[in-house]
């Protein structure tokens, strides 16, 4: 007898949308967060949301409340998944509080939800120097000063009268092992960079890209956006390193569509940073038995038709912990996850019947 | 802040011990950006009409049919970068190198307009005292005179004299016309110009129309005066033309002039003067039938679009299918022909600016276009805009090949195998 108890791992976009899915149809669901609150990656570290630069908070609250307060869903905060062992239809998963105290569930599925981290830029082969200067600052560091309303040069708290944003760090990178384009990261810099003028009419703002890459409707409701309403300066071409000059900062490059050398200076640069694979996809991995594709990311199987399905029967995967993926694309695989985890445990129901 | 990327120009430069004087010096302009000066960006998109400069996303597609990046280093992708990089468009060369040939707009994924972009921009440049010498001459005529050549205005209509069939001056004609026939400058003063008049009026006579010229009332129509960035004169023109021809009763307006009948489609109805207008070639087109052909044109003849007739107002058939309709007449078309025509450089002001940009390109686009028109085995190169006679004839002689190509106004090959004039073949 299959167990008619999904486990989904990870409360952020990906994750909820799975919850509610399978909680939908009518089915238990056990949701587990390391943190103590849902909403994941957007939830704690974006101001807004793209591509409509919607307030993040307020955009989710609904999605989350509705599974926080789902009679069919139960959420476990600061709680991990260390152990598993059993089959489809019949897992025995092994979870510890941040006591360290374990307990053991049965569940029928899983639900891998457990996303990315953004890059750290320390590990950049380009001289940044993030963590030398303290104007040198990434697109999280950005999104938790707009939390706060305003975008400030964290070395004086004065606004910055010239913004740079640096695309492409820690993606499409062979020497750091990321070969990947991490897909959201020119839609946040656009949409950082419209919230920018926003806030600092004044400023003058730059995105200096290897090429700008801006999925299906971000191309005019963002980039075209930040370009022709916002004023936004778009370079081609990429910075290589930064440097301090007097209380400014020197970035070098080259501006590639004239041909020449670049040294000019900002006041703040915003490092484009990418994701990976988080800590806790790669436990998952481990825990799961769950083989990771090439790139580090969790495996699926049956590609581009399946999206969400691991080769380890019963363990399904939902947004970035599969490869780099936007809100949308995570929302959709945790529908996709929690169809596929329901039909088969009604499947099994029936072999066993 | 940074210092500007200016270019150095030393009185006497030293380079390892050697001493670099005069020109030399020039080459020292930086090569590192140190600044984009966003300044003159923000300057130029502020004013109406230009502000889509700035949604230049750098693809580069106007590159490749811009006419004027195949013989210099311009294009509308690089004045975006300029200006970006600080340049004064206002103050450089790049803002007089487009003819408004219109190409790179028809390219442009992000429409970028060079056709508003640039009378906007040059309007400016022009009351500031940065347009070209030869060009405000062009304006001063214009002004002057109501044609841009300098002639005098009461010689308008002289050509007449020569058309050897009745052409009536609605002034003295005192009554109603079918046709309405609006000249122009070339084709009133130019001697190339005027052979395609007589040609017209003569074809006009032998197809038994009612037509008439405006004569001395008649002004430059302005169009390209306006594209070159002087609205003002335009306006003044629009306003007289409309006041001539309100005085008068006929059915429709036809037009010899691509450039005239751009403004007679699209402008003048903005200050009242709405007819019902044709250009040449689209009035004679459905009268093929009634025209008796009694001599062929044995000759390959290759067709020039005129960038007004053809991409700024969709036409290219008409001039084709009177080309056509000519007995013996082999017609073989150029690589850029129709939506990607060449253009020969004379729109925009590029008529009044030789010197100017032959200065500062590697060779005229008309020079470029008759290179292109001999290589398609064409022996007559067929125009049906009036600056382009006198261009090309240039062109043919600056390119050596007098003798091989000849240039004539489709009127002059219809009136020739009509039997109404002798077309130099």
């Amino acid at each position: 007898m299959a167990v008619h108890r999904v486990l989904v791992i990870g409360g952020g976009p990906a994750g909820l949308e799975a919850a509610r899915g399978v909680a939908d149809m009518g089915l238990a669901v056990l949701l587990v967060e390391k943190t103590g609150e849902l909403g994941g990656t957007p939830y704690a570290h974006y101001a807004t949301l793209t591509p409509h630069l919607k307030d993040a908070r307020d955009l989710m609250q609904d999605m989350l409340e509705g599974v926080a307060h789902h009679p069919q869903i139960e959420v476990r905060y600061h709680t991990e998944v260390v152990a598993s062992r059993g089959e489809a239809g019949a897992f025995t998963v092994t979870l510890q509080n941040q006591e360290g105290q374990s307990q053991e569930e049965e569940v029928g599925a899983v639900i891998v939800a457990t996303g990315f981290q953004h890059f750290d830029p320390g590990r950049e082969t380009q001289l940044y120097g993030y963590y030398e200067f303290e104007d040198v600052i990434t697109l999280v560091d950005a999104e938790h000063m707009m939390k706060s309303g305003r975008i400030v040069r964290p070395s004086n708290g004065q606004p910055p009268e010239r913004v740079a944003f640096i695309q492409c760090v820690g993606s499409r990178d062979r020497q750091i092992g990321n070969r990947w384009c991490s897909k959201v990261c020119c839609g946040i810099a656009s949409k950082q960079a419209i919230e920018i003028k926003k806030m600092l009419p004044e400023a003058k703002v730059f995105i200096f890209y290897i090429d700008m890459r801006m999925y299906g409707f971000w191309e005019d409701q963002l980039y075209w956006k930040a370009q022709e309403e916002h004023k936004v300066n778009y370079i081609r071409g990429i910075v290589t390193e930064i440097l301090k000059k007097g209380d400014k900062l020197l970035m070098k490059g080259e501006d590639t569509t004239m041909g020449r050398p670049v040294e000019v200076l900002m006041d703040l640069v915003i490092l484009s940073v990418g994701m990976e694979p988080s800590q806790g996809t790669l436990n998952m991995a481990k825990v799961f038995h769950l083989p990771r594709e090439s790139h580090g990311f969790l495996a699926t199987q049956g590609e581009p038709l399946d999206t969400v399905t691991t080769p380890v029967a019963g363990v399904f995967v939902a947004g970035a912990a599969a490869g780099p993926k936007d809100i949308e694309d995570s929302v959709s695989m945790g529908g996709a996850a929690a169809v596929k985890a329901v039909s088969l445990l009604r499947r099994l129901e029936k072999s066993l019947a | 802040m940074a210092e500007k990327a200016t270019p150095i120009e030393l009185e006497v430069a030293v380079v390892n011990g050697v001493e670099l004087n005069g020109p030399w010096n020039r080459m020292f302009a930086p090569r590192v950006i140190s600044e984009y000066d966003l300044s003159v960006l923000e300057e130029v998109t502020a004013i109406p009409g230009a502000e889509s400069l700035g949604y230049c996303y750098q693809c580069g597609k106007c590159t490749s049919v811009c006419p004027v990046d195949v013989v210099g280093d311009y294009s509308p992708r690089k004045v975006f970068r300029r200006t970006q990089l600080g340049m004064s468009l206002f103050e450089s060369d790049d803002l007089w190198l487009c003819t408004t040939c219109g190409d790179c707009l028809r390219v442009c994924p992000k429409e970028v307009n060079m056709i508003h972009i640039m009378p906007s921009v040059r309007e400016k440049a022009v009351m500031d005292g940065h347009a070209p010498q030869e060009l405000l001459t062009a304006f001063e005529n214009t002004a002057r005179y109501g044609n841009p050549l300098g002639e005098p205005a009461r010689k308008r209509a002289d050509w007449v004299k020569s058309a050897g069939v009745p052409v009536p001056i609605m002034s003295q004609h005192k009554a109603p016309v079918d046709v309405l026939w609006f000249v122009e400058c070339y084709p009133s003063y130019h001697p190339r110009g005027k052979d395609a008049s007589v040609a017209l009026a003569r074809i006009f006579h032998a197809l038994s129309l009612d037509f008439g010229i405006l004569g001395n009332e008649e002004k430059c129509s302005g169009d390209s005066q306006r594209m070159a960035g002087e609205s003002g004169l335009f306006e003044m023109l629009a306003e007289s033309n409309i006041k001539a021809l309100s005085k008068y009763t006929f059915k429709e307006i036809v037009v010899t002039d691509p450039h005239a009948f751009n403004a007679f489609r699209h402008e003048y109805p903005k200050y009242g003067g709405e007819w019902p207008t044709r250009h040449y070639t689209q009035f004679l087109a459905p009268r093929i039938q009634q025209m008796d052909f009694s001599r062929a044109i044995n000759r390959r003849v290759t067709f020039h679009d005129p960038c007004y007739l053809g991409r700024h107002n969709g036409e290219y058939e008409a001039p084709r299918q009177l080309l056509q309709a000519i007995p013996g007449l082999e017609l073989v078309e150029m690589g850029r022909c129709r939506e990607n025509s060449y253009c020969c450089g004379g729109g925009g002001g590029g008529m009044w600016m030789d010197s100017f940009t032959s200065d500062r390109l590697t060779m005229r686009l008309s020079e470029r276009r008759v290179r292109e028109a001999v290589e398609s085995g064409a022996e007559i190169l067929a125009v049906t805009c009036p600056y382009e006679v006198s261009r090309f004839e240039d062109a043919v002689k600056s390119t050596g090949h007098a003798g091989e190509l000849k240039v004539l106004d489709i009127a002059e090959l219809l009136a020739h195998a009509m039997g109404l004039v002798d077309a130099p073949l």
